[in-house]
């Protein structure tokens, strides 16, 4: 167990916009088989937060660690930057994204969609590729739909192909940025069961949600987010269900 | 007068190409293009108005014709409509003989007449569009209040399709007074015109053409301004207010 | 028939000159247009400040003014290199700019600017969620630009290119000017030595037409390719 590399060690993230401070030093470390959910308020810097891990956005200070590897920085004129966009390129092959909006390659059918990045990025034969995207969307209950366009999918399709578009990459971790938020409600069960049983399989999963069932039925930790400090963290049982500070507990309490 | 007269002479005394003399050509070039572009614009503008109302007709007899003007007029150069005009003027037989001559011995006649067909084409696809583009509620609205179409045309539909058309005319300004440096084609002594004899009088296309591409870069951020000014002025009420 | 005088063949080599031309002239502008967009769009700002002057500049002086400066001017700058490489070097070579070259590089440069243009509009219209899909997934920049950016800004970008093909091919006729013998030329030439302008320039006219005609019909099919995946649904 020893030699195995941790999957992501995050360390005192700190981001600031302009003269506002979103992010105020936070960590977080996904050992293998983690789920970790990241909730909180609009504005309590989850995305941001989750963003930062494959450096979507540039911390300006703080330290990333991925399967062991330490992410390097320098200093420039206009702030902080990665010092190797080669090692930046690799990280992020090994930390498959979901997004709030999909962004399901438009030009693309979904099967293409799949296999775009293990084919260009990570060299892979393209017979191999489709091989594998089409078990994935077998898994994801799309197999039917192989060749159609993101813009001929309902939303809920298009965010479980998104999926099977990151499982495509066979990533150390998987980092969902509020994946059910921008579906219907009638959608919205199909892609949290894909999820679930991901979790079931042990894959090591960062979830940004407001999806309180879920954090609490698949997470093995939760960590509570106010304007950009950890405000309570830990198992769901605990977090979850005996919150301790008054935040949480309005934040937690049934809406109306 | 006098004393400024002498002290660009002074300025120019060591200058071989830009004399009294060629500054002269220079700005009889200028006074030609301007001419011709505003005469032309003014009444390409006027023609545009009618023909683009009845582009919109629904008799095809009427749109039809107007349709294959734009068609013809907008998908060839000028260029060619210029010496289609030209020499199919000056090849009239006995043409020479008559009084007409007297107004189409110049080129000038000719080149007004190429230059305002194609312009009015151009405007009136504008304003086309323009027209076309009016909110169906307006024109609903003004139904309402029981107004004719002549009516409704005269107070709602052109005021503001004539304000929306502004961007788009003012390109189409800027095109005309670019496109018109081919009346030097024609031997129009326009300010191409007087670039081309620099040249070739002393053989200095640089300093002769250099020139002439600076007055028109001045002439085209003039109008370029104008139209913003314009703009400004008359699209005013279709910003958010602010405050 | 309509009686050519004799002028039909030439007036047929004279449109494949225009066609060539405009062919020429429009890949150019294409490249040119490519990297103006991206030079504007760079954060460099050295690259910004001469992409703008440049498109300025084009855009503020008429295309026959620039042709002949080219094509004029061109002719004794090149004199000027080669009397200096004699002087100096001893070498000894001549080189006289041909008409169809100057005018490919002088209709490639002022539509370079236009299309400059359109490719940055079309750039930015590309969704920003779809290039970050591409980045999270590890894309380097080339890899995004040619797999996700380009093909997406394509979409955007063919009613522009479009637009400016049909007024390039119109600008063509311009090269007639400094001696190049494409079809208005001939028909120039022929309407003076015949009387007969309206045959020649009429015929001339119908050409462009057709030209125009049949470009706008590709570009329709290329649109329908670009729109792949766009717009089928609701």
């Amino acid at each position: 167990m020893a030699d195995t590399p941790i999957p992501l060690e995050v360390r005192n993230i700190k981001k600031r916009f302009g003269d506002t401070e979103v992010l105020k030093g936070l960590s977080l470390t996904a050992q293998k088989g983690d789920v970790i959910t990241l909730i909180g308020a609009s504005g309590s810097g989850k995305s941001t937060f989750l963003r930062c891990m494959n450096l979507l956005e540039q911390p300006d200070e703080g330290e990333l660690v991925v399967h062991g590897e330490q992410i390097l920085f320098k200093e420039t004129s206009k702030g902080r930057e990665p010092a190797d966009w080669k090692q930046v390129v690799r990280m992020r092959a090994k930390l498959s994204m979901v997004f709030q909006g999909f962004n399901l390659w438009a030009h693309m059918t979904l099967l293409e969609n799949v296999i775009e990045a293990p084919v260009h990025v990570l060299g892979k034969p393209k017979k191999e590729a489709i091989a594998h995207a089409r078990e994935l969307l077998e898994r994801v209950g799309l197999s039917a739909r192989a060749d159609a366009y993101p813009a001929q999918m309902s939303g809920g399709q298009q965010q479980r192909g998104a999926i099977a578009r990151a499982l495509a990459m066979d990533p150390e971790v998987m980092l969902f940025d509020e994946p059910t938020s921008a579906l219907d409600p009638e959608l919205v069960g199909d892609v949290l069961k894909v999820m679930r049983d991901l979790a079931a399989e042990g894959r090591t999963m960062i979830v940004v949600t407001h999806e309180m069932a879920f954090a609490r039925d698949v997470s093995s930790q939760v960590i509570y987010l106010h304007e950009g400090r950890v405000e309570e963290a830990g198992a769901p049982a605990d977090v979850l269900e005996n919150p301790r500070s008054e935040r949480l507990k309005q934040f937690l309490a049934p809406k109306h | 007068m006098e004393s400024l007269m002498t002290w660009l002479e002074a300025r120019l005394a060591d200058n071989s190409i830009f004399t009294l003399q060629t500054l002269e050509y220079y700005g009889e070039g200028l006074t030609t293009t301007v001419q011709l572009v505003f005469l032309s614009l003014v009444i390409g503008l006027i023609l545009a108005v009618p023909l683009a109302i009845g582009r919109g007709s629904k008799h095809r007899w009427i749109s039809l014709p107007i349709f294959f003007y734009c068609y013809v007029f907008r998908g060839t150069p000028l260029l060619v409509q210029l010496y289609l005009i030209y020499y199919g003027v000056v090849f009239v037989e006995g043409i020479q003989e008559t009084w007409l001559w007297v107004v189409l011995e110049k080129p000038f006649v000719p080149a007004l007449i190429a230059f305002t067909l194609n312009t009015a084409a151009y405007t009136t696809e504008i304003f086309r569009g323009a027209i076309k583009s009016t909110a169906r509620g307006e024109i609903e609205a003004a139904r309402a209040y029981g107004m004719s179409q002549g009516l409704m045309l005269r107070r709602i539909v052109l005021p503001s399709a004539f304000r929306r058309a502004l961007p788009a005319y003012g390109n189409e300004v800027i095109f005309m007074l670019h496109a018109s440096a081919i009346a030097s084609v024609v031997t129009i002594m326009d300010l191409t015109g007087a670039a081309r004899f620099v040249y070739a009088r002393y053989y200095a296309p640089f300093d002769a053409f250099l020139f002439v591409a600076a007055i028109y870069l001045c002439l085209t951020f003039a109008i370029l301004y104008l139209f913003r000014y314009l703009e400004k002025r008359l699209l005013a009420h279709l910003k958010p207010a602010s405050g | 028939m309509i009686d050519l005088h004799g002028y039909g063949p030439r007036l047929a080599e004279g449109a494949l000159i225009t066609i060539e031309l405009a062919v020429l002239s429009l890949v150019l502008a294409i490249l040119l247009g490519l990297a103006t967009a991206s030079a504007k769009m760079s954060r460099n700002w050295v690259l910004h400040r001469v992409a703008t002057l440049y498109t300025t500049i084009i855009r503020g002086v008429p295309d026959l003014v620039l042709m002949m400066l080219l094509f004029f001017g061109g002719q004794i700058g090149i004199n000027m290199i080669t009397d200096m490489l004699y002087d100096r070097f001893g070498v000894d070579i001549f080189i006289n700019v041909n008409e169809f070259i100057a005018g490919v590089v002088t209709i490639g440069l002022i539509f370079g600017a236009y299309m400059g243009e359109t490719f940055r509009g079309a750039f930015m219209a590309v969704d920003a969620g779809q290039i970050e899909a591409g980045r999270a997934y590890g894309m380097n920049h080339w890899l995004v630009f040619r797999r996700i950016r380009f093909p997406q800004m394509m979409r955007h970008a063919i009613p522009g290119l479009s637009n400016n093909w049909m007024v390039l091919l119109k600008t063509t006729a311009l090269v007639s000017v400094i001696g190049l013998t494409d079809m208005v030329r001939v028909a120039s030439e022929a309407s003076k030595a015949t009387r007969e302008p309206f045959t020649f320039m009429i015929i001339v006219a119908v050409i462009y037409l057709l030209i125009a005609s049949l470009s706008e019909w590709g570009f329709a099919r290329l649109q329908k390719r670009y729109d792949v995946g766009y717009g089928e649904a609701d």
